[in-house]
């Protein structure tokens, strides 16, 4: 039986919610970039600039991706917008994608200075937001439950004098 | 609102307008140079190809005469006096694309590909053509292919009975006697080339010195500012010396970005030849130069640009060799894309006797489009000597943003004509005096 009490994930397969599955995509592409940026900084092999180029590209287009089902959640259901991380959340993850954006443009440049020092203090400060915003997004789920369909723990069901 | 302008340039999407400045600053021996600019997205404006309607041409300069000389050619990019007169127009394929290493290598090309042909026109071709005007009145009696599914070949010199054909890949030669109009037999590598798989700047151009013992090829660098690492720049960015009968070969000057169409000051052993010089740095920065190339010297290129100016976008640094880095001689203006150089030898325009004519293909790293004509650069006492005149132009259609045609190589013709080979517009235009509309063949 489904539990009403928590805000729902409107984007969800079977119960699971997918902006969750998504997000590991981009932030670990932004913090791989951040660490191939540093390696580039140290090596000025531009392998590794190339590395970084790629990978804030890819963190782009599955961040797109992963912000797509995470506005679904967010417009799809009051009660989640209602949830107070949930428009910092939404904010701070728009504002590493613009930041992302930005840096992509910067990596395409050519040589050393695609990545010192502006590549890489962007690369980082993609990487500081998404921190701050996961944060957020992990009180979102595990303190407002937001998405959270399973039955009421067993002890309160007990209590409840109600059977599985 | 000057704020938020500068602060959107600052981004690099102020858009399609390039910062005020004199373009004749940077024409001649002491170009003004301004400081270097990093780009969200680098200034570009790309002139897509549009042809030229029938019996359209160029302009030239006051006094002259233009017509086209060969037409329905297939992308010829250098054109070549042999000494019985007969011409050839040396016709390229662009190499494969270059492999992707960026995502900005995906987006590149599409951007660049409009530039390069019109709507309709016929594939590019990798062959060379011979044009002969034996009576020098301007129309060929003879229109021949020469040598075809050649590997995009660039540049081309004859000398002591061989002619040499500079492959993108090797010099190659061809026993040939002037007034051959065909070639049997498979040619001689001379030497290899630097090529794939990356080749950014593909064309290898050639001359030969005076007393035809060595060539000189041009061998262009593999990147804009050796972003793909030096490794991949072994061999280029600088001219070769080629030892023809063993083949054995060194760098005779380096640090030439792009350097084209090498050729010695008539009398002289003076070696010349025309740069093309990095992007991404500016609209108006790093002029194309036309230098004169010591033996052994050093040019700059990656580490500094226009002497001793150092590039930051380069690591490592090299501080060594750029406090050996020779300045330019002569500058052309930025992003023109300088590729053909001759000096006029004849007499059917006397007033041009011992400058340069410079082919400027055109720009695209700047809003504001630079090249895309002929100049004429005078020369005193073999040094340029005053500021480059436009003699052929009209190759952009400005209103619309497109180009008719794009000018590569030139030429001297036996009649004294200057030769222009235009690529985009698949024809090589002959310039005369205007008084001499069919100037009798002279000897030279």
């Amino acid at each position: 039986m489904m539990n009403h009490d928590f805000p729902r994930s409107t984007a969800s397969i079977f119960g699971h919610p997918i902006h969750p599955m998504l997000i590991p995509f981009p932030i670990t592409c932004f913090f791989g970039a951040l660490v191939t940026d540093v390696v580039y900084s140290q090596s000025a092999n531009p392998l590794w600039s190339w590395f970084s180029v790629w990978l804030v590209t890819a963190g782009l287009a599955t961040g797109a991706l992963a912000a797509l089902f995470g506005f679904i959640d967010y417009f799809g259901d009051r009660r989640v917008r209602q949830a107070r991380p949930a428009t910092p959340h939404m904010l701070l993850n728009v504002s590493a994608m613009v930041v992302a954006g930005f840096n992509v443009l910067v990596h395409s440049r050519d040589g050393w200075t695609a990545v010192v020092p502006t590549g890489l203090i962007l690369s980082a400060v993609t990487v500081l937001l998404l921190l701050i915003s996961a944060w957020l997004g992990g009180s979102l789920a595990y303190r407002h439950g937001v998405g959270v369909t399973a039955i009421r723990p067993a002890a309160d069901r007990r209590a409840d004098g109600k059977g599985e | 609102m000057r704020a938020r302008l500068a602060l959107l340039a600052a981004l690099g999407l102020a858009g399609c307008r390039d910062p005020a400045f004199d373009d004749a600053r940077q024409l001649g021996p002491n170009p003004a140079l301004p400081e270097v600019e990093h780009y969200l997205v680098p200034p570009i404006k790309v002139a897509p190809g549009a042809g030229w309607a029938r019996g359209a041409t160029p302009t030239v300069a006051p006094g002259l005469r233009i017509q086209a000389l060969a037409t329905g050619l297939r992308h010829p990019r250098f054109v070549y006096v042999l000494p019985n007169g007969d011409i050839l127009a040396v016709q390229a394929k662009s190499r494969p694309p270059e492999p992707v290493r960026r995502p900005k290598d995906l987006v590149f090309p599409l951007v660049m590909a409009a530039a390069s042909s019109y709507p309709g026109s016929p594939p590019p071709l990798s062959r060379i053509t011979l044009i002969r005007d034996a009576d020098g009145n301007g129309v060929p009696e003879l229109q021949v292919t020469l040598l075809d599914k050649l590997n995009s070949p660039f540049g081309v010199v004859w000398a002591n009975g061989v002619l040499y054909v500079a492959n993108t890949d090797a010099v190659v030669a061809y026993p040939f006697t002037p007034g051959q109009t065909s070639i049997a037999v498979p040619g001689r590598v001379v030497t290899p080339l630097p090529a794939g798989p990356i080749n950014h700047h593909w064309t290898k151009s050639l001359t030969a010195s005076p007393d035809g013992t060595r060539l000189y090829a041009t061998v262009g660098s593999n990147s804009n500012v050796a972003e793909n690492s030096m490794e991949a720049e072994k061999g280029r960015a600088s001219v070769w010396e080629i030892d023809p009968k063993t083949g054995l070969t060194r760098e005779f000057a380096t640090g030439l970005r792009n350097p084209n169409s090498p050729t010695f000051y008539p009398g002289s052993n003076d070696l010349w030849v025309v740069v093309n010089e990095r992007d991404e740095i500016g609209p108006h920065l790093v002029p194309d130069y036309l230098t004169s190339v010591r033996d052994g010297g050093f040019y700059g290129w990656p580490y500094s640009y226009y002497g001793q100016h150092v590039d930051p976008r380069v690591r490592p640094q090299r501080p060594d060799l750029v406090a050996k880095a020779i300045p330019p001689d002569y500058a052309l203006g930025s992003h023109v894309a300088a590729l053909g150089l001759i000096f006029y030898t004849g007499d059917a325009m006397p007033q041009y006797r011992g400058g340069a004519f410079i082919g400027e293909h055109g720009s695209w790293d700047r809003y504001t489009p630079a090249g895309y004509k002929v100049v004429y650069v005078p020369f005193r006492n073999g040094r340029p000597a005053g500021k480059p005149v436009d003699v052929v132009s009209g190759f952009l259609d400005r209103e619309n943003g497109k180009s008719f045609g794009r000018p590569v190589g030139v030429a001297i013709d036996r009649t004294g004509a200057l030769l222009v080979a235009d690529d985009l517009g698949n024809t090589v235009w002959r310039v005369t005096a205007a008084d001499t509309a069919a100037a009798p063949a002279i000897g030279r």
